[in-house]
């Protein structure tokens, strides 16, 4: 094969691993800031370079497959943690993205997936990109959320008062929300194109109309003067509902009709 | 400061009343449906339309004339909504854990309508006391009408109109399936849910159907375990002319490839364009320690039996690939005599006389020489008025993003 994921994978990591030493060490030696954020987002630009090479091999966008879906994540959810520092001036939260980023990379070299050109007929639609690239960001948006809440509640357990993290959790939560609806309703409209019905309660529709309601509870407790900071619990472990729709939905007994289960190639 | 303790049901009502009455609405309907031991009775147009149109007006007028009651502001406040989001979320947590559609006749989950809990009491109660109290808050919104709450009320009357459209809408929603032959003509469908027959006012003439396959492929398979060896690199080998696949000590090379060719007189492949050939390649195998063999494979037909090459107890064979497109070439006929000839493709139903059809199957034992295609027709009246609502939502979600962003610049 032409192109080789565990190079591009160990690359990724690499990179992001010298970033965020160097960019630990440019706490006392400023010079070293640009070329930490530099070697950081190389790593991520690495893993986009290694997706579009893919996709133009696979003849086919590679989002088919829970290992497709996760080379996704690994390169999006350090941009969003730059963007954070960027945005909000906050610095710890891209560790953990790219901690997680490694994670999911790791996951995907210790299972190498066959490589597959084939995408049945019903995936071959219009809305198989937006569908799934507007889930994708949208969970990326909510992983950062929860790991902001979680990083809240912490400083809260050690009686630290927080309140700009807490309305970047906040933020993120409103924007992978809208996200969601937007994956929602786009599922919906393809499943009528494909399927027959916009909504047939399949057990990935089910979960997914799960997480969505637990960012509508969340928002809504929200604007019922319930303090944010009490709510940084609710938003850590909102992630895991989503978790169980992402890939866990595959591993339950109501999944066994399921139009979502992932092909285990 | 001095703590004063709520007492229960002491005005307003806060979430220990909201969670208690929302608790209670699923008590109570888990208890109907013990007794009446089935879900909602359908009722279908232009019964449920009228009712519907009457449950709104209701709504709209009580949050309208009683807005300053306070049970009214009870009923659609916040706490009650967020109770009511929880109860949803719980029953339909039962729905995403335990299969549905399936359940043991008598058996206690049965009897409380589990597997079917989308259908169930619970869940209807639920769902009418959450369009009861989002109807309340939109109807405060509504009126006096300002700009300032445009997305609030796009979201909020979005989803009231999908949600309620979608359940109120849902018995007249008709699913059925037609089978037609090739060359023949068919107006009658098949109710899997009501298992019924039924004649359509139309009819589909299938003029042929056709399925394209993905590249075939090449496997060493292992008899005796039933799965193929997997090769060295871990791939599939996709056959085309020149490919070349390793198993360890073994190396094969496609010399020459047919995508559809039929055996000649001595019995050598040659191309052959008609509907029944099929894909042929021809292998150069090596080894280190016999001569290299040449010889052919083929996927087979229901009118051929596949060639495999033995090899040391195992065999290479060809694997047909599995399907890219499937299609049907049909008239459609209406009772009055009008035609559309029309091609259907998965994910690209055509729209008749009020009907969608859509391109469901096949034979799955003979795959591309089905000879019968199995059309799915379906009639959802009140699709309309939800997708109305979808895109309310969706209007009111770009304004919540707009707005979420705009915000951020104020909290930083």
């Amino acid at each position: 094969m032409i192109f080789d994921f565990n190079t591009a994978a160990k690359a990724a990591i690499g990179c992001w691993a010298t970033g965020s030493l160097l960019s630990l060490f440019a706490r006392r030696t400023p010079a070293l800031k640009l070329a930490a954020l530099m070697l950081s987002f190389a790593g991520s630009l690495v893993m986009v370079g290694f997706i579009a090479s893919y996709w133009s091999l696979l003849d086919r966008p590679p989002l088919r497959t829970l290992g497709e879906t996760r080379l996704w994540y690994a390169a999006l959810i350090p941009l969003v943690g730059f963007l954070v520092e960027y945005r909000w001036k906050i610095t710890w939260l891209k560790y953990y993205c790219m901690g997680l980023a490694t994670f999911f990379l790791v996951i995907n070299m210790l299972h190498p997936e066959v490589f597959d050109k084939t995408l049945m007929p019903a995936l071959q639609s219009p809305w198989f990109i937006p569908h799934v690239v507007v889930y994708l960001v949208g969970y990326v948006m909510l992983a950062a959320s929860s790991v902001t809440a979680l990083h809240n509640v912490s400083l809260q357990l050690r009686s630290k008062g927080n309140v700009n993290g807490e309305s970047v959790s906040h933020y993120l939560a409103l924007l992978g929300f809208v996200l969601l609806s937007f994956g929602l309703i786009f599922g919906a409209l393809w499943a009528k194109e494909a399927w027959g019905h916009y909504w047939t309660w399949d057990p990935k529709e089910t979960w997914a109309f799960l997480s969505w309601l637990a960012y509508l509870g969340y928002l809504h407790a929200c604007r019922y003067k319930i303090d944010r900071g009490k709510l940084q619990w609710y938003l850590a472990l909102s992630f895991l509902v989503l978790l169980v729709c992402w890939f866990g939905v595959n591993y339950l007994p109501s999944a066994r009709n399921s139009v979502h289960t992932y092909t285990q190639s | 400061m001095v703590v004063v303790r709520r007492r229960w049901f002491q005005t307003p009502w806060e979430f220990r009343e909201s969670s208690l009455v929302a608790a209670l609405t699923v008590v109570a309907g888990f208890m109907l449906q013990y007794a009446t031991g089935q879900g909602l009775p359908p009722l279908h147009l232009p019964v449920n339309a009228v009712v519907l149109a009457l449950f709104a007006a209701l709504i709209l007028g009580a949050g309208l004339w009683f807005r300053e009651n306070t049970l009214v502001q009870w009923l659609g406040g916040i706490p009650l909504g967020l109770s009511l989001i929880v109860a949803i979320a719980l029953l339909s947590l039962i729905g995403g854990v335990i299969p549905q559609g399936e359940a043991m006749p008598g058996s206690l989950s049965a009897l409380f309508g589990v597997h079917q809990i989308f259908s169930s009491w619970p869940f209807a109660l639920s769902i009418l006391l959450f369009l009861v109290n989002l109807g309340l808050s939109l109807s405060w919104r509504l009126v006096p009408f300002s700009m300032k709450n445009i997305q609030f009320i796009l979201f909020h009357a979005g989803f009231w109109i999908a949600l309620s459209c979608g359940v109120f809408g849902a018995p007249d929603l008709q699913r059925m399936v037609v089978k037609v032959d090739e060359g023949q003509e068919s107006n009658l469908a098949w109710s899997m849910e009501h298992e019924t027959e039924q004649q359509l006012p139309f009819s589909i003439f299938l003029h042929d159907f056709s399925l394209e396959e993905y590249p075939p492929q090449l496997f060493l398979y292992d008899p005796q375990k039933n799965q193929p060896l997997q090769e060295r690199n871990k791939t599939t080998t996709t056959l085309h002319k020149g490919v070349k696949a390793s198993w360890t000590d073994v190396d094969v090379e496609v010399v020459d490839f047919l995508p559809s060719a039929l055996p000649g007189k001595d019995g050598v492949p040659e191309p052959a364009e008609s509907k029944a050939g099929v894909p042929f390649a021809k292998l150069r195998i090596v080894t280190a320690d016999a001569a290299p063999i040449e010889a052919w494979i083929s996927t087979g037909s229901p009118m051929m039996k596949p060639w495999a090459v033995p090899f040391r107890g195992l065999y290479f064979v060809m694997m047909p690939g599995t399907p890219k497109a499937f299609r049907s070439d049909v008239t459609v006929r209406g009772e009055s005599g009008q035609l559309e000839r029309a091609t259907l493709e998965v994910n690209h139903p055509i729209n008749v006389m009020g009907w969608k059809l859509y391109q469901m199957g096949y034979d799955d034992e003979v795959g591309r020489w089905s000879k019968y295609s199995l059309i799915e027709v379906i009639r959802d009246p009140w699709l309309p008025a939800v997708y109305l609502g979808f895109f309310m939502i969706m209007a009111g979600n770009v304004l919540f993003f707009w707005n979420g962003i705009k915000q951020k610049e104020v909290a930083s």
